[in-house]
């Protein structure tokens, strides 16, 4: 007998689906050859990214001055993309760890594409500092291991290094995570596959049978994992805010950035998975799976994360005044009326205002509408980190050195380019992976289908079941 | 049993857990290693207090409507411990109340920013740090923060729990109430973190009034999340020993050790989040509050990180010291003891500074309050570098914590008496039984 579900809760798996019908419906878009609107949308992807990959190449090529850096803004496109895509990455951990201590059966119809999400999302934002360094060839450097340069060590000081030890770290965790979770669906894919097909998913798969002592190592090692990527999904932005915070620049050194930043990341990340799979489930046909129910959830934590970052916003912006330190009133004076008061404006009525809808239930419940904010919020958290790097660097402390920043063409490109990146590997990852977990749905159906659960419960004896 | 019956004999123990609290407060009135410092200790230890547990019926408010806006379903067994201690705000209201009568009667120096003349340009004790934050930090503000906000908190807690009560008698398949207790929980999230916030930075961090640090109102937020922890857990031992709560299992205990090792976690990042960052930039406006904190009460200082980090973390690393009560037991009480010392660790040095060194205030600069401490130690007949009630809690510190914890508890209990422990026709009811981990 399955545990009681209270009465209030909505099915999370619909249309009455069977165990087959689970494995049939998530499968089979890796089985069919790509729609015409998958194949359009891959050849957009790579001419971007084919772009981008010309846009670095331009920059290692002539060097870093064809971006629109400067002398007072060392620090401006480049870093805010760093930022934004390692922000957004943090979404699938909080699935896939958080919610999993937490026993949040919603996650499981959007784990796995958050995951890889995730991953993608790492991988373009560990571009950034890479091109940065301007002499990419040195990228070797910043490994700390004896060598014959001096010897020359990195900086164990700067939390610059403590950035390429988390991320690789955070990468590393979340790669196997979501591989631990695929290794019993590659079993389904491979026992559905035929010929040169079968070879492959049996490689991936492990030599999974099913037995029950694989999925008791399976889930021990899914907690472990979990428990692992929980400080993570903390440290990694903890230390990209110490990039700015253990600085002394006014508005970048102040004690709230670990958690506003963790809290940010969640936000924006949360706000991809949306844009991302309001669009898969469509394409592939998968509402069943990922309801109106899961939307709404996904809803709730960016209104929950959008305010607790509006909290920090206006914490930062009172505390400034109330420091009595000049400098620092001055950077959120310039912050909100300088030259760049758009970006603040912008932030502002992204992030913090316009979450507020998603107070209301019917929005909360509405697709369209979730679908542009989720792009709304995406760009509100880009402004966040532009506003937090340019605005406060064109003003620094000496008035002479004054300035102003605007990207240049090559950066435009790059950024661009890390979005091809990004969706020609999703696009792929929907082709070649069950792109919902369908064994932690199957796991899930008892308690939370359709037949069993709610409304529509056709069975008498389950109808809420807590009665 | 799903009558809770407050005993004669608990009534007793805890009246005179009362008494003495009193008659140690009334004592701290008295007995002051500081002269000359409007009764600091007295007044401070009040203070400590009554924002650690008008702090914890807060947060276990905050908490309980988060768990409710998340459809959390396990806890609801439990949820009338929390309905209790939420409405001990209205308690905490009153005490804080008194505090807000000696700002207007200048009863007490805590606060440096109600001198007379401290922001007055020309006047000698005039601060011009503190004149720039005079629109924040004067009384009128703090006793319209204090009655408003606590007021309102206290609303919304009579709110949910009257809604809760009627559901016990008029729930229906509909549930109705519990729609009506989600909508008031929601509604409370938002004006709960907001104005927490800034009743904190009135309260205890504006002691220390030229010092701010942005993350201070999460730090103390989290602090007492994880003191209503350790109170819920110790509650539900003691109640289900008493023979109620029975359903109320190891699992839930479990899920209460998690929440316990993940929020000393948590407190223990936003600790080291605040020093590390203030450390490492190394600017002096900063780096005076840690800077005093470990020259003169290094034993306050490290004892927070043993109390509420190192323990907690090793003993509840395991599994099974989740479930086991004498386990749970100990680190309960280390880590309830341990917050209550984390806001005297906040509160204390600062009120020395303002009993001691007004003086030098006016050119904006600080008094470390070395000085002071120094001062005081030499008076006394030995000079030790400890000054009960200031560096270390002294005995009657004790005392008054166990005063006012009797108190907080003899609030639950009546609370509790007033209605059955087990919420009838919540929608949750059966999940939570049947909760498993």
């Amino acid at each position: 007998m399955s545990a009681p579900v209270a009465p209030v809760r909505l099915p999370l798996v619909e249309g009455g689906k069977s165990y087959h019908d689970i494995t049939e419906d998530i499968v089979s878009p890796t089985e069919n050859a790509p729609g015409t609107a998958w194949v359009i949308a891959f050849l957009i992807s790579v001419v971007t990214l084919g772009f981008g990959l010309f846009c670095i190449f331009w920059t290692i090529y002539m060097g870093i001055g064809t971006w629109g850096s400067n002398r007072t803004i060392g620090w401006a496109w480049d870093i805010t993309n760093f930022v934004w895509w390692i922000g957004i990455g943090h979404a699938g951990t909080l699935i896939s760890a958080i919610l999993l201590l937490f026993r949040q059966k919603w996650r499981t119809g959007v784990n796995r594409a958050a995951e890889a999400m995730t991953i993608f999302a790492v991988m373009c934002a560990g571009l950034f500092p890479l091109i940065h360094m301007g002499r990419i060839w040195l990228a070797n450097f910043i490994f700390p291991y004896p060598n014959t340069r001096g010897p020359l060590w990195v900086n164990f000081n700067s939390p610059l290094l403590w950035d390429v030890f988390a991320i690789s770290t955070y990468f590393t965790v979340s790669l196997l995570f979501w591989y631990t979770g695929l290794v019993p669906d590659f079993a389904t894919v491979r026992d559905r596959a035929k010929g040169i097909r079968k070879r492959i998913y049996a490689f991936l798969a492990f030599g999974w049978t099913g037995k029950a002592k694989h999925w008791q190592r399976w889930e021990s090692l899914s907690l472990v994992l979990a428990g692992i990527a929980t400080p993570l999904v903390l440290s990694v932005h903890t230390i990209v805010s110490f990039d700015f915070a253990t600085s002394v620049i006014p508005g970048w050194h102040t004690t709230i950035f670990p958690p506003y930043f963790v809290a940010g990341a969640i936000f924006s990340g949360f706000a991809m998975v949306l844009t991302l799979m309001i669009i898969t489930r469509k394409v592939l046909n998968l509402q069943e799976y990922i309801t109106v129910e899961h939307i709404e959830s996904m809803n709730k934590v960016i209104v929950a994360t959008g305010s607790i970052v509006g909290v920090a916003y206006l914490t930062e912006l009172f505390v400034s005044w109330y420091s009595g330190y000049v400098y620092e009133q001055f950077a959120f004076y310039n912050r909100a009326a300088g030259i760049y008061w758009w970006s603040y404006f912008g932030m502002m009525l992204c992030n913090v205002i316009s979450p507020q809808f998603f107070w209301i239930k019917k929005l909360r419940r509405n697709i369209t509408f979730t679908f542009f904010m989720s792009i709304f919020i995406n760009i509100g958290m880009w402004f966040e980190r532009f506003v937090i790097i340019a605005t406060t660097l064109a003003r620094d402390y000496l008035p002479s050195s004054w300035s102003y920043y605007m990207p240049t063409w090559v950066e435009v490109g790059i950024f661009v380019g890390t979005m091809g990146l990004f969706f020609t590997l999703y696009l792929i990852f929907t082709r070649v992976a069950p792109v919902v977990a369908i064994a932690e749905v199957k796991s899930i159906l008892k308690t939370a289908g359709d037949q069993y659960i709610g409304e529509k419960a056709n069975d008498g004896d389950h109808k809420n079941s807590a009665h | 049993m799903n009558q809770f019956t407050f005993e004669g004999k608990q009534r007793t123990v805890l009246l005179g857990g009362m008494v003495l609290g009193l008659v140690c407060l009334v004592l701290t009135f008295f007995i002051d290693p500081l002269e000359g410092s409007h009764h600091a200790r007295f007044w401070s230890n009040l203070l400590h207090n009554t924002v650690f547990f008008t702090g914890i019926a807060f947060i276990s408010l905050f908490v309980m409507c988060a768990f409710t806006t998340a459809y959390a379903g396990w806890f609801v067994g439990m949820k009338r411990l929390w309905e209790a201690m939420s409405l001990f705000l209205i308690v905490g209201l009153v005490l804080l109340l008194i505090i807000v009568a000696g700002l207007w009667g200048h009863l007490h120096h805590l606060y440096h920013w109600n001198v007379e003349g401290v922001s007055t340009l020309g006047h000698e004790n005039y601060d011009r740090i503190i004149a720039g934050k005079s629109g924040f930090l004067n009384k009128y503000w703090y006793t319209f923060g204090t009655i408003i906000f606590v007021g309102v908190w206290y609303m919304f807690a009579r709110k949910i729990r009257s809604l809760s009560l009627q559901e016990d008698t008029s729930g229906t398949d509909a549930y109705t109430h519990f729609k009506k207790i989600k909508f008031w929980s929601a509604f409370l999230l938002p004006i709960g973190a907001f104005t927490s916030a800034a009743m904190i930075w009135q309260w205890v961090m504006s002691i220390d009034a030229h010092w701010y640090s942005t993350m201070y109102a999460w730090y103390s937020s989290a602090s007492w999340f994880v003191s209503a922890t350790a109170f819920t857990i110790l509650m539900l031992i003691y109640l289900k020993g008493k023979g109620y709560y029975q359903n109320i299992s190891d699992e839930h205990l479990h899920d209460f050790g998690k929440f316990l090792f993940a929020f000393s976690v948590f407190w223990t990042y936003l600790w080291f989040s605040q020093y590390m960052l203030i450390w490492y930039s190394n600017n002096g406006e900063e780096t005076i509050y840690f800077r005093q904190r470990l020259d003169s009460y290094p034993v306050l200082f490290y004892g927070n990180l043993v109390m509420n980090f190192v323990l907690p973390f090793l003993i509840l690393m395991r599994n099974s010291t989740k479930r086991k009560h004498g386990t749970l037991i100990l680190v309960s009480l280390l880590t309830f003891f341990g917050h209550w010392w984390d806001f005297f660790y906040m509160i204390k040095p600062g009120v020395v500074i303002n009993a001691g060194g007004h003086a030098d205030h006016g050119a904006g600069d600080h008094s470390d309050g070395h000085e002071v401490l120094g001062a005081a130690a030499d008076h006394g007949e030995h000079a030790s570098s400890f000054m009960a009630g200031y560096t270390l809690p002294g005995l009657l510190e004790l005392g008054i914590f166990i005063g006012f914890l009797s108190l907080f508890i003899y609030f639950v209990f009546m609370k509790l008496k007033e209605a059955s422990l087990v919420p009838e026709n919540d929608p949750y009811m059966k999940e939570s039984v049947h909760h498993h981990v």
